[in-house]
């Protein structure tokens, strides 16, 4: 179980995610058919790669200090980006820092079955269920900072309820998972009041807050969300994305923000999209930039023998001939392409 | 009916339903006859490389791979789950179908103690291979006519009958007597692990033919054949 001490020479080699773990740090996180795979091999295994080696090299020389560093991982579909985000975010975790983990910004601008006019800002519009069930696994994720971390400013509900400052972050969490009305605004102030506080230091009880998003480009795509007269809503119009723009921005302390681009859930996008400018647009890249691009690239020739082993060894290549034979056929059809290569092996 | 020419290989095939030459070959996909060297041919397979190399060669069909991991069976399943020519789709049904045999029986397979591992059998080919094989009646029922009447008469089948009347039984039941619901692989991945277990209604189907056979078994001698 190598965590912080991960480096060049445990490239290629599988480390495995503690039971508990996968449950507190990742109750949202992992990709369906990873948590398939973790479900049948009764363990989570996640592959040391170059592109997070490289990000968790970055977090550990960067000044803490400075404005928050923005890194984007891009790549090919199915190369890996997700996986690497989690293998930083668990990194993160194991180091102490809070992790602010939003699985797929994709599902906030589509799909939405709750549209409700915003109370706080009369153009902007609310999502009660997908901001909730945010709150419920952010909490999960979080439990020990809940209690020490203490508000700095007053919020109120309605005529009726309001969150005095100085109170535990973990009552507002609460209030926002059992009021659903005012969930989305509740994750504004969760954002807003870990954004001010990230910038303590350590001495002081400070902590470092990791932002991970995947699915950045959805931020300033188009949403297929309508309103009630049919006009499109704009991404800017809802209160969720329009707080997580705001956290994107380099201009808070203590921590750093990790993305995914990624075009398969993504809206109004060509299926052969994957570099940043063309995911991102004008005004995505305008907004994140500057940032430190990371690529993840298919499988080199040492971690794709790595996962061929690790498949025999769990006995989940069972085919008689994708021993020998079958391992050209194998790397010929996948190109190496680490999500193909995972369906292709399902059925061998 | 009629044969084709020259001695050697006599194949016999019905002149009416076929658009072909006689003289156009069959083709050939596995890669290790291609590799064979010089010194390692027969007379016979000289004498058909000479052939290939003045003849021509019918087309295959979209189905033929040379991949190792080609099966005949089941690309013969394929060809029965299928329907209106969507042959992608009942492709994607059987990889399904497989990956969730494996996927249960590895899951098994990781949760048993050391001493029950080595029982529980995780390829989900060797599987779908016995199931079928405990799912194929040893004997089947003619319908033949004598004074009048037709009666059922118990018949030796042919392999192919045996393994058509398998497959079709289990297409047929997990179209038919499952719920509704559940998608055709997860029915056909429950179906295959009763069937490899010897229990389920496929298995039931079969022992049913087989008494209907026993019982009628005076009538045996109506057969001519």
């Amino acid at each position: 179980m190598w965590r912080a001490c991960q480096s060049e020479r445990h490239l290629g080699q599988y480390y495995t995610l503690p039971t508990s773990h996968l449950h507190t740090i990742f109750p949202h996180g992992l990709p369906a058919r990873y948590q398939q795979q973790v479900k049948t091999f009764n363990e989570g295994c996640v592959m040391v790669r170059q592109p997070a080696l490289e990000l968790i090299s970055y977090l550990k020389a960067a000044d803490y200090s400075k404005p928050a560093v923005r890194y984007l991982l891009y790549g090919l579909k199915g190369s890996g980006k997700t996986m690497s985000l989690c293998h930083t975010i668990h990194y993160c975790s194991t180091q102490g820092w809070l992790v602010l983990h939003i699985p797929d910004a994709h599902l906030w601008v589509k799909n939405c079955k709750e549209l409700l006019p915003s109370s706080y800002h009369t153009s902007r519009f609310d999502q009660p269920i997908e901001a909730s069930n945010w709150l419920r696994n952010f909490r999960t994720t979080n439990e020990r900072f809940l209690s020490k971390i203490k508000l700095r400013q007053r919020y109120t509900w309605t005529k009726r309820e309001s969150t005095e400052k100085g109170s535990p972050l973990g009552e507002l969490v609460d209030m926002g998972v059992s009021r659903v009305k005012s969930s989305s605004d509740v994750v504004g102030a969760v954002l807003k009041e870990l954004r001010l506080q990230a910038a303590e230091t350590e001495e002081s009880e400070g902590f470092r807050l990791a932002v991970a998003i995947d699915g950045v480009n959805s931020l300033w795509g188009r949403t297929t969300i309508k309103k009630e007269d049919k006009s499109p809503v704009a991404p800017e119009e809802l209160t969720l994305i329009h707080n997580l723009r705001k956290m994107i921005d380099n201009n808070w302390c203590g921590g750093a923000v990790i993305a995914t681009l990624s075009q398969t859930g993504s809206l109004y996008s060509p299926s052969s999209a994957y570099l940043p400018k063309e995911l991102l647009g004008e005004e995505g890249f305008d907004s994140m930039d500057p940032f430190i691009p990371v690529p993840v690239s298919n499988y080199s020739e040492k971690e794709f023998e790595s996962c061929y082993l690790y498949y025999l060894d769990r006995h989940w290549l069972q085919h008689p001939h994708s021993e020998n034979e079958g391992k050209k056929e194998i790397i010929f059809l996948s190109n190496r392409n680490p999500s193909v290569l995972e369906r292709l092996c399902a059925f061998l | 009916v009629s044969a084709s020419s020259i001695g050697r290989l006599v194949m016999l095939f019905l002149v009416r339903w076929s658009r072909y030459n006689p003289y156009y070959l069959e083709p050939e996909p596995r890669k290790e006859l291609y590799n064979m060297p010089e010194t390692e041919l027969t007379t016979e397979q000289k004498e058909e490389r000479e052939l290939k190399a003045v003849r021509p060669i019918k087309a295959t069909t979209n189905s033929t791979t040379s991949s190792v991991f080609n099966d005949p069976v089941l690309s013969k399943f394929v060809n029965m789950m299928m329907r209106d020519g969507e042959k992608i789709l009942a492709r994607g049904i059987l990889t399904q179908t497989l990956e969730s045999l494996k996927r249960k029986q590895v899951e098994k397979y990781h949760k048993a103690p050391q001493g029950k591992k080595a029982e529980i059998e995780c390829n989900p080919y060797a599987i779908f291979h016995q199931a079928l094989e405990n799912c194929m009646p040893v004997i089947g029922l003619a319908s033949i006519q004598k004074g009048g009447k037709f009666y059922q008469v118990p018949v030796p089948l042919t392999d192919n009958r045996r393994r058509f009347l398998a497959m079709k039984w289990m297409i047929t039941e997990c179209r038919d007597n499952k719920n509704r619901r559940t998608l055709m692989y997860e029915k056909l991945s429950q179906e295959l692990l009763a069937a490899y277990s010897k229990e389920g209604n496929v298995i039931k189907r079969k022992h049913e033919l087989h008494k209907m056979a026993e019982s009628n078994r005076a009538y045996a001698h109506y057969r001519w054949w």
